[in-house]
């Protein structure tokens, strides 16, 4: 029994050991929380946010866009734009090298672009499949060293933002690897480089080059959004993403850490589908005439959604474009419902014996978006109290509700959201760039908006387009295709033995976080 | 007793046969995947050609039996988020499940047995209601619940335990890295505790009541009297006679809950951040990874079908009246 004793005696020793070996973080680490797994470490092949903050440490890209809308270099110093706008020639910094020792020259630049482009490889991240789609990327060629050109298909004024987002990797060792090998083995010229990656649990980075005030940088893997504020409280991460707003109370009174909430870049609306189909089902040829859809501006009280359901205060939104390049002119419909019960009457849908108007479907994906299908119940019952009998079909976010959007074939009425960002109000408008756009989901046609985009092109200058924009934002306020919401906020828990601010355009970077 | 493991490993064929199907119609019933692979941007045409990349044109029967043509050469097909082998992802994460589950079934069989006999041996009294009390709430508490009380309580309020995580050992072992393994087990049964007595607790209860239930019923049958009236003492006739027949039944419901935990923990792999297969399936069936999500159901299909196989062949061992 003495020796059975004494074995039960080591065991709770050594755990007791190997549990004091997993306390608290070192002064030379930080360690971020993430939502969700991570899937590879192949720059073409990136596309969710979670792996892009991860791999921007790694790789570099030519241009930087700040958390505030800014630019600023980044591998490149500087850059001339054809005077057909079809070719952006970019000047390298000299010096800069890989993190397999070999220099970081214009033939690494062009070759990123290149091979993210090649059909061979089949990549369908956000580089191929969003930037390359958007700017119409012909090819990329190195003019010297320290000079490279990439050239567009046709002129396009939110190229330079977009181009900045793909990553530069070192064609030697790319060239030499299988695309297998690529995906687990990442080789930039950032300041970070990978250590190791066990899938599902945690990635690690080692310093190799400023910016950067950590040595080292640990991202756990925590689905479970308490567990994550658990593991915050208790001082084993610094940061984690996606708080739910039923946490944010408890984080912040727990004395070791805070939430930082922000106003995201992401627009959250109620679309219309206006196609052909969806306007010969119920509720479709309503919401066909712009001043039903303008009536039911009025039936939703969006700041009570977002005090309430989002634990944040908003101002909604006044149409497609982020609050700072918005159209100042323009103030956000109020919550009045009599008066959108007066304009739909006035349209021509008077409440019938039953009560109701008319019917129509309110089709949501859940689990994607912040408290997405409860903010889409209180917008139901909104449009309910003013007389739409709402069919409310809410559905699986990844394998039901994704490809019916993508076929843009969701509605007459669907819940959604669209990343947007802070350095020009272009980005957020392309989303309606064409008719046909894959984006116009609500596949509305106004010429007053897409007609313009010509004029946008033609503009000599800044505040020419200006000019242009602010009368789109205001058709698109009166008469769009969009009930305005919120734009979306995201929580950040954050250690109070750190000095780090998040971003509104969910972007995580760590460069700059010191030490409190 | 070949003869029955033959038959059992040809009927396997036909049974992981089936599972693929199953799941390859299931997959294909949320309609074309493409969508989920694409930039919102992607032209038609850049769909179409992804759509060529990644197989989803041909027509599904020809999809199926290229797959399984495939597979019986070894190639299960590459991850379409991982962009590597969809088998090397999927045992990648097995080792975890399985320290999971091995480790919550220690501890339900090693204290289900226990109070199972004390419950029989002293029924009616308080400290049968008591177990059976534990019992009943192990059955009606969900285990994401109790795992995030765990959490709190232990992990973060009295900071006994990590809150989540996993630390390897069976992964390193596997890769023969044993000094690695064996440095880490400390700690790896350290993070194990409140993940595996969260999955282990329901699994403790249920069977806490076969064993009484089954235990009840031997100890009141003829040759447990003729062994008391011989004058053996109790502990032996519990023992040695009345548990050595009581556990037939625990034996396989042992291996039926292994077998359901390998793919059943994705809830409490998702509480506790355990990077197993269960989560791991999870986010593949979510993300359309389709080459991900039939390597797991054969890879558990296996598991499943060679622990009823081994199951059944201890149930023909300890009780002789059971023929194979």
């Amino acid at each position: 029994m003495s020796k059975t004793r004494s074995l039960l005696v080591a065991s709770a020793a050594s755990m007791v050991l190997a549990g004091s070996a997993m306390a608290q973080v070192s002064d030379d680490t930080i360690v971020v929380g993430l939502s969700a797994d991570i899937t590879t470490f192949e720059p073409a092949a990136i596309s969710s946010r979670d792996n892009a903050n991860i791999v921007r440490h790694i790789f570099d890209t030519l241009f930087s866009i700040e958390g505030d809308g800014s630019v600023v270099p980044d591998l490149a110093t500087d850059l001339a734009i054809s005077d057909d706008g079809l070719a952006y020639v970019y000047t390298l910094e000299a010096g800069r090298t890989c993190h397999d020792g070999e220099a970081l020259t214009a033939e690494d630049v062009a070759y990123s672009f290149n091979r993210a482009k090649d059909p061979a490889n089949a990549f369908t991240g956000n580089t191929p499949g969003f930037v390359f789609s958007s700017v119409g990327f012909v090819d990329a060629v190195a003019l010297d060293d320290l000079t490279v050109q990439i050239n567009i298909a046709a002129p396009n004024p939110i190229a330079f933002g977009l181009l900045a987002e793909v990553y530069v990797h070192c064609m030697d060792s790319y060239a030499a690897m299988t695309l297998e090998q690529a995906a687990t083995t990442p080789i930039g010229s950032g300041s970070y480089r990978l250590v190791s990656w066990t899938p599902g649990s945690e990635v690690v980075l080692e310093k190799v080059a400023d910016p950067g005030t950590f040595q080292n940088i640990v991202y756990r893997i925590i689905p479970e959004a308490s567990t994550r504020s658990a593991e915050l409280m208790a001082g084993n991460v610094d940061i984690i993403t996606n708080v739910a707003p039923d946490q944010v109370d408890a984080i912040n009174a727990s004395g070791v850490a805070a939430v930082q909430s922000v106003q995201g870049t992401r627009r959250m609306y109620v679309g219309f589908n206006l196609s052909e189909p969806f306007a010969a089902m119920p509720g479709g040829d309503a919401i066909q005439n712009p001043d039903v859809r303008r009536a039911l501006q009025y039936a939703i009280d969006v700041p009570t959604i977002c005090a309430q359901l989002l634990n944040f205060p908003c101002e909604r939104a006044t149409g497609i474009v982020n609050p700072p390049n918005a159209n100042q002119a323009l103030t956000p419909y109020p919550y009045d419902p009599a008066m959108a019960e007066q304009l739909l009457d006035a349209a021509g849908w008077p409440r019938l014996d039953d009560g109701n108007r008319f019917t129509i479907r309110f089709q949501a994906g859940k689990g994607r978006y912040l408290n997405d299908e409860n903010v889409v119940l209180a917008i139901a019952q909104y449009l309910s109290d003013v007389g739409l009998n709402i069919e409310l079909d809410v559905m699986e976010w990844g394998s039901v509700y994704v490809p019916l959007i993508r076929q843009r074939n969701v509605g007459p009425l669907f819940f959604l959201g669209s990343g947007g960002a802070l350095w020009s109000p272009l980005y957020d408008m392309t989303d309606l760039a064409k008719v046909d756009s894959g984006t116009n989901y609500t596949h509305w046609s106004d010429p007053r908006w897409f007609d313009r985009w010509a004029d946008i092109a033609a503009a000599n200058t800044p505040e020419e387009q200006r000019v242009i924009i602010d009368e789109m934002l205001q058709v698109f306020y009166d008469d769009g295709p969009w009930l305005h919401l919120y734009f979306q906020p995201d929580f950040y828990g954050v250690s109070g033995r750190l000095n780090w601010t998040a971003r509104p355009d969910e972007k995580v970077y760590l460069f700059n976080a010191t030490l409190n | 007793m070949w003869t029955f493991v033959v038959r059992r490993l040809l009927q396997s064929v036909i049974v992981i046969l089936g599972v693929t199907l199953i799941s390859f119609i299931s997959l294909q019933m949320g309609g074309d995947p493409t969508f989920l692979f694409v930039s919102e941007r992607a032209s038609a045409e850049e769909i179409e050609m992804i759509r060529r990349a990644l197989g989803f044109d041909r027509p599904l029967h020809i999809q199926y039996l290229t797959y399984l043509w495939n597979i019986v050469q070894g190639d299960f097909g590459n991850s379409l988020s991982y962009r590597q082998p969809a088998m090397n992802i999927v045992l990648g994460a097995l080792p975890a499940t399985i320290e999971l589950t091995l480790f919550s079934m220690f501890f339900a069989i090693s204290l289900a047995i226990p109070f199972g006999v004390f419950a029989a041996i002293y029924r009616g009294t308080a400290l049968d209601g008591s177990i059976m009390t534990m019992a009943m709430f192990g059955q009606s508490i969900p285990s994401f619940w109790m795992g995030i009380m765990m959490i709190l309580f232990f992990g973060l309020y009295l900071q006994w335990f990590p809150i989540s995580g996993q630390v390897p050992f069976l992964m390193p072992l596997f890769q023969g890295d044993f000094a690695t393994a064996f440095g880490n087990l400390p700690s790896s049964i350290y993070h194990l505790i409140m993940p595996a007595v969260a999955v282990g607790f329901y699994s403790l209860s249920r069977n806490a009541r076969l064993v009484r239930s089954s235990m009840l019923e031997v100890l009141g049958q003829d040759f447990v009297r003729t062994a008391r009236s011989k004058g053996i003492s109790e502990r032996a006739v519990v023992v040695n006679h009345a548990l050595r027949n009581a556990w037939l039944p625990v034996v396989t419901m042992i291996g039926l809950e292994f077998g359901f935990l390998l793919g059943g923990v994705v809830v409490i792999e998702t509480v506790f951040s355990w990077p197993g297969i269960g989560r791991l399936v999870f986010n593949a069936i979510n993300q359309r990874d389709i080459p991900v999500v039939q390597a797991s159901v054969i890879v558990l299909s296996v598991i499943f079908i060679a622990l009823n196989l081994i199951v059944d062949l201890i149930y023909a061992r300890i009780d002789p009246r059971v023929k194979l």
